[in-house]
């Protein structure tokens, strides 16, 4: 459950114990089951439960952690070793999300200026050795500096 | 006279002549392979400007290689003979030719770039090689001063290089897969190969790791990057089964930007898959009385200022009585409250009714001395707060960052700083909770090493297998005296950071010096003839004038007798949310161990008959009383 939601407040890390217990103030007058209307212990109860929560800095910021990345970084658990292609098809699922968040207008232009490169090598020597190992220098390049336009892999 | 007068006129004529010859060879030669000339001119330009050392140029070099591959392949499967394979080059060299002749020079470098490109970076590198130590050597230059000013200009040309590295998100990324750290991007290595970036290996940090920086020089980004990287590294070993990381960092200096730097660090440590990160004492407390009884006592005892003299059979007294305090049968004491409650006669009389002849006597003697000590130890407590006096452990966060005011307290901050390292050593020591990969780290520990000095602190944590890193703003900051700041300077196997400091001879020292060629010419009037001398010369390896005009976030890194200089890079995690997490298995803890074959006295099957400290009056409050206010009050309106 969102402790910030059940007290209708946005998940910020900025916010201060004040803002947590207005909060809970307000829901709590509307819903404390002592009222003459029965109030709504249901909503009570998890609003208790969030403030209980939320009332620290500490508890706020393992609540924003836990919403961020749940489910939590587990105890060591001897897992057993991936294999090889396991690792590089999580490279490879990972590639979109490294090239969005890393700089994906330099990476497109370093391989436009690559191909146009290669290309150029092609017209210019076609027919020659000189072609395709100039198409190889090409590629090579591109790939050699890529790598630093990519975002690093989560958790590095 | 006239026949002495031509045979040196015909001596010079030939000298003149010889080197004219050389030189017009030379031009030949390198006319000749001109494609590979052009390379090589344009790969040494683009290291000078640059800054790019020579390795750069051999490391492109040798990377290239599958261009010639490509090349090779290309040849054999058009050529199906390897005499015409073989003389492959050396048509396209031809043909190359004549299309310069003709000025079609696009085409005469898509036809020789494939080979030239390789052998003109390696040509270049030679070539800049032989620059750089020629200058080096003061063998070069064309007055007295080029060697300084060229070693000044390569000096800003290779910094502003490696600023230029550190502005693409994926070269220096907080760790890497093969388990080691990223610091920065080198600008220079004095004795070791140089690389692109600086990484620094995870077992490094499993010493002892030194930094000295003044105020304002990028110390704090350094040590919250190599915290990072430390995390990243023994969380991913911790998934393949080793022990979990946790990392303790000291703040020792205290003030407002602490709480920012702790903030900062939070972030960043979160990015790396740390989730519970304990800032303290703001957020979270921890329990001084989870120590085993005679080290709690031993602490106490510390924690008091002692006097001399006279005052020693105070100290000693007092002693005795803390450890009849915490070892008494029943248990130790769980509270500050607990503790100061047993400080009473009446309380000692009846844990230890059944205590032996010794004990009793003690008691007897301490008896008159019982309200002094436990005056200073409610005073002591009161002034160090309820952040030490907590329910929280620390295996309880993944990180722990420690604010201690050592600049507004000092007396209170030291207090604080041995319990918190008490804690840190019983954490790593202890057998009855779960084995941690532990780093503490201490920035500015110089605030509060008056009572625990640092080469205590780094010499239990190499003996308790734990990291220590310790930082200082300047080499006096290190120790108090000369010998205790070479005792951890020297020791520090894990590396030396040194960043912009007035005075870093004596770290600049630990690199020791190398081997270089210092060249004398003979002045001929006011210009250099064409003699002189060299001889080997000792330097040192890191240069101190060098390491006093670093800039803000550039660093020296020394270790074992090497000198590499780094600009450091900005800790940031990646962006990419982190993979879901494996369910967790079990936490395997080992069995308490038997001490000299019985079990610890504290878990032992005596009956507790310590009393409990009385509930302060209102009790805590409860989350009800926020809303409803005072059991008196009403639901607000």
């Amino acid at each position: 459950m969102n402790p910030f939601a059940a007290l209708g407040l946005p998940p910020r890390p900025d916010l201060t114990d004040d803002e947590v217990r207005a909060a809970w103030r307000a829901i709590a007058a509307r819903t404390h089951p002592d009222r003459r209307d029965g109030g709504d212990p249901a909503a009570y109860v998890a609003a208790s439960a969030a403030y209980e929560q939320l009332r620290t800095p500490w508890g706020r910021s393992e609540a924003l952690a836990d919403l961020d990345w749940l489910p939590a970084i587990p105890p060591p658990a001897a897992a057993p070793p991936a294999p090889a292609w396991a690792g590089a098809w999580h490279a490879a699922v990972l590639l979109p999300a490294r090239i969005r968040h890393g700089r994906p207008l330099c990476l497109a232009a370093r391989a436009a200026v690559a191909a146009i490169a290669g290309y150029a090598a092609v017209l210019l020597a076609g027919g020659t050795p000189s072609a395709p190992a100039a198409v190889t220098g090409c590629a090579l390049w591109w790939l050699a500096t890529a790598r630093a336009d990519l975002a690093p892999p989560p958790g590095r | 006279m006239m026949g002495v007068l031509r045979l040196i006129v015909v001596l010079w004529l030939l000298r003149m002549g010889l080197r004219v010859l050389r030189f017009l060879l030379a031009v030949a030669v390198l006319a000749v392979v001109w494609p590979v000339t052009a390379a090589a001119v344009l790969s040494f330009t683009a290291a000078w400007l640059l800054g790019w050392p020579p390795a750069r140029l051999y490391r492109a070099a040798a990377a290239s290689w599958p261009v010639l591959a490509a090349y090779a392949v290309a040849a054999a499967l058009a050529a199906r003979s390897w005499r015409v394979v073989a003389l492959t080059p050396v048509d396209a060299w031809q043909q190359a030719t004549l299309l310069l002749a003709h000025g079609r020079v696009l085409h005469a470098v898509a036809l020789t770039a494939p080979l030239a490109v390789p052998l003109g970076l390696l040509a270049g590198g030679a070539a800049w090689a032989h620059r750089t130590a020629a200058m080096e050597a003061g063998a070069a230059g064309r007055h007295a001063f080029a060697p300084a000013v060229f070693d000044a200009r390569q000096w800003a040309r290779s910094a502003r290089a490696a600023r230029g590295r550190l502005a693409a998100p994926g070269t220096v990324p907080l760790a890497t897969g093969r388990g080691t750290v990223p610091v920065g991007a080198v600008i220079r290595a004095v004795g070791r190969r140089w690389t692109p970036v600086l990484e620094v290996p995870a077992s490094a940090f499993a010493r002892h790791m030194v930094i000295v920086g003044a105020s304002g020089t990028g110390k704090t980004n350094l040590m919250i990057r190599l915290w990072a990287g430390w995390y990243a590294v023994t969380l991913a070993a911790a998934r393949r089964g080793r022990p979990r990381p946790l990392l303790a960092a000291l703040d020792c200096k205290g003030g407002a930007d602490a709480r920012a730097k702790a903030d900062r660090t939070r972030r960043v440590l979160r990015g790396t898959g740390a989730r519970r990160i304990a800032i303290w004492p703001d957020e979270t407390s921890l329990s001084l009385w989870t120590l085993p009884p005679r080290d709690l006592a031993v602490l106490l005892h510390q924690m008091i200022e002692h006097g001399e003299g006279a005052a020693a059979y105070y100290a000693d007294v007092s002693q005795a009585v803390l450890v009849m305090v915490c070892c008494a049968p029943g248990g130790p004491p769980g509270s500050a409250a607990a503790f100061l409650s047993r400080l009473d006669y009446g309380w000692l009389d009846d844990a230890y009714a059944a205590g032996t002849g010794p004990e009793l006597a003690a008691l007897r003697a301490a008896r008159p001395h019982l309200g002094d000590i436990q005056l200073r130890y409610a005073t002591l407590l009161g002034r160090l707060g309820p952040a030490l006096d907590g329910p929280g452990r620390l295996g309880d966060a993944d990180a722990w960052y420690f604010i201690l005011e050592g600049t507004a307290e000092p007396s209170v901050a030291e207090a604080q700083a041995m319990a918190i390292t008490e804690l840190i050593a019983h954490a790593a020591t202890s057998r009855d909770t779960e084995p941690r990969a532990m780093l503490l780290a201490a920035d500015d520990y110089s605030a509060v090493s008056r009572r625990v000095p640092l080469s205590n602190l780094y010499e239990r944590g190499r003996s308790l297998g734990l990291g220590v890193m310790v930082s200082a703003q300047s080499w006096q900051g290190l120790g108090t005296d000369d010998d205790e700041r070479t005792r951890i300077a020297a020791t520090a196997d894990g590396g030396l950071f040194v960043m912009q400091t007035p005075y870093p001879e004596p770290l600049s020292a630990l690199a020791g010096t190398r081997r270089v060629l210092e060249s004398a010419r003979k002045l001929l009037g006011a210009t250099w003839g064409d003699e002189g001398t060299t001889r080997i010369q000792r330097a040192w390896t890191a240069d101190p004038d060098l390491i006093r005009q670093l800039d803000t976030g550039q660093a020296c890194y020394i270790h074992r007798g090497t000198a590499v200089f780094v600009q450091v890079a900005r800790p940031k995690p990646s962006p990419l949310p982190l993979p879901p997490a494996r369910p967790a298995g079990p936490v395997i803890i080992p069995p308490p161990a038997r001490r000299n074959g019985h079990a610890r006295r504290d878990l032992g099957d005596g009956p507790p008959t310590v009393p409990l400290p009385p509930v302060p009056a209102g009790g805590p409050a409860g989350p009800l009383d926020d809303v409803l206010g005072p059991a008196t009050g009403g639901i607000p309106q």
